[in-house]
């Protein structure tokens, strides 16, 4: 498994892909920075909507996340090198879980320093409230990897599909059709967060904590799942 | 069908189909030890099949079995086989060292420093094992995938149009490995749309044409075939009409007519006479041939009068 977790972060490792991270993950910080310094500073509600939820949690991570995890097989399906890998004699679980390990450790560095630096601008080095906020948004990388992970096995345009769930499925539907949040990985973030520190955050309409953490797993084992299925049965080019 | 005693690979009315598109149509044959060539001109399905026989595709129909187990979704068989696409699946980033390395690990290799310096030296890589791969010539890429692909002593090499990028000193010290390599009972699988390139190779071979097996077996017999089919063969010379009179008496020719721009197109059976005939026909009648040329001799065309044949 260290060969292929390995690899997966040389590949991984480009110079203008991690400056495109170090950008986009620095806006959460610079948009609370400008929020508090404005004349009418926000209340926590709508701090966490606009900032944590819809910014953090509903673009910034899932876009990260996606130009990593996306490429993670798409990349080997594309430039052929795929078969090196499946033809080796493990087991294909051994191949998918580096993998997604590995894009989980390039890409959450980053959205923890992001929901780090956030959390303490706005919440004035509040321990518990930055635990909550860098704990969840790392969850969230964790679920969208593995999301992410599985589309670019399944297509050669990921990256695309992917902007399009961001936008529309985690931005748009999300934010509106209650329902959605029980399928919406931002809002399983958002719900562990407040079940993290209720004291901060107020209750508002997220899926309970212990169906957000039951779901969180589902779709982190259901997509790892997906995965090694589509590793064992796809035609490698 | 070729039959093996005891084949290590059984490829059994396998067919493969994309949509409405027919790749491989029931092609069934063994593969037994030493060199088999899998012949054919591009496009003809040589690549898919491999892939299934590399367990790298599926199959539609059929199955295929090496060493009598199921190839598709069977990691622990592929310790056994050693696969050479045909395409540079290699890792700009790495060294040719790395590389090798890397699939070795993958491979499960132990005294991995000791394999990784034999399949180097086989491939005769070991002055240029440090730089780059990007660095490397096509050629030189071909190699150091080559010491890959043996690294972990495979006893089975699938290999894909493994000449192409290859200088000619490659080429030789490539075939000279190849045959070391089946003198010690490996079986080795070899793709190629170069008939020359096979003939010089393999003990067997399988002709594959429009994703059918069109022929098998010992080259010579294959070659037979194709030396006993048709030619059209353009003469230009400075008197067609009276070297037509005689090309016409010449017993390695079955017609002959002329072109509108005066060229001669001789259609005969026996090229290798034809070649000794019409040299010699032509001095005698003080006639200068400027241009002999074969008019069909793409291996499409070889190969569609095998299939129509």
């Amino acid at each position: 498994m260290g060969e292929v977790y390995r690899l997966t972060l040389r590949q991984l490792s480009g110079r203008w892909r991690l400056i495109m991270m170090t950008l986009l993950s620095s806006l959460p910080v610079i948009v609370a920075v400008l929020m508090l310094r404005s004349s009418s500073a926000p209340s926590v509600w709508e701090f966490e909507s606009a900032v944590l939820s819809a910014m953090l949690n509903g673009a910034i991570a899932p876009l990260v996340v996606l130009a990593i995890s996306a490429a993670a097989f798409s990349n080997e399906v594309e430039d052929r090198t795929l078969a090196n890998l499946t033809l080796a004699p493990i087991p294909r679980w051994k191949i998918a879980v580096p993998k997604l390990l590995a894009t989980i450790s390039l890409a959450a560095p980053f959205i923890a320093v992001s929901a780090f630096l956030t959390a303490h601008v706005a919440f004035l080095g509040d321990t518990q409230a930055t635990i909550a906020i860098t704990v969840s948004s790392m969850v969230g990388v964790a679920l969208y990897a593995s999301a992410f992970v599985w589309l670019g096995l399944v297509t050669t345009q990921a990256i695309g599909i992917g902007l399009l769930y961001i936008v529309l499925w985690e931005g748009f539907f999300s934010g509106f059709v209650s329902g959605v949040r029980l399928l919406s990985i931002r809002h399983y973030a958002i719900a562990l967060m407040h079940g993290l520190d209720e004291r901060r955050f107020a209750p508002v309409s997220h899926p309970p904590l212990a169906i957000a953490i039951g779901l969180s797993v589902l779709v982190l084992g259901g997509f790892l799942l997906l995965a090694i299925r589509r590793l064992r049965r796809m035609d490698v080019p | 069908m070729s039959t093996v005693s005891t084949p290590v690979i059984r490829v059994d009315g396998v067919s493969r189909w994309f949509g409405s598109v027919v790749a491989v149509s029931d092609v069934t044959f063994d593969i037994g030890p030493g060199i088999t060539g899998l012949l054919g001109p591009n496009g003809a399905g040589k690549t898919t099949l491999l892939r299934m026989m590399t367990g790298l595709a599926a199959t539609s129909s059929g199955k295929i079995t090496v060493f009598g187990q199921h190839v598709r979704d069977n990691p622990p068989l592929y310790r056994r086989l050693g696969v050479m696409s045909e395409h540079e699946t290699v890792y700009g980033f790495m060294t040719g060292r790395e590389f090798v390395s890397m699939m070795g690990r993958l491979r499960g290799v132990e005294l991995l420093d000791n394999a990784v310096d034999h399949a180097i030296e086989l491939v005769d890589m070991a002055d240029a094992q440090h730089r780059p791969l990007d660095t490397y010539s096509r050629g030189m890429r071909q190699r150091m995938r080559l010491a890959a692909t043996l690294v972990h002593g495979p006893d089975i090499l699938f290999l894909d149009e493994p000449l192409n990028g290859a200088d000619p000193r490659q080429r030789v010290h490539f075939k000279r490995l190849l045959q070391q390599l089946a003198a010690a009972g490996k079986t080795i699988v070899l793709s190629s749309h170069i008939l020359e390139e096979v003939e010089e190779l393999a003990e067997t071979v399988l002709l594959i044409v429009n994703g059918k097996l069109a022929a098998s077996g010992g080259f010579r017999a294959i070659r037979a075939a194709l030396n006993q089919r048709p030619y059209h063969v353009r003469v230009v010379c400075d008197d067609p009409r009276r070297l037509a009179a005689g090309i016409v008496r010449l017993p390695s020719v079955d017609a002959v007519h002329m072109d509108p721009d005066g060229a001669l197109v001789v259609l005969s059976r026996n090229v290798t006479d034809l070649q000794v005939e019409l040299p010699r026909l032509a001095q005698a009648a003080a006639i200068r041939l400027r241009r002999v040329e074969p008019m069909d001799d793409s291996l499409e065309s070889v190969f569609g009068y095998l299939v129509e044949g």
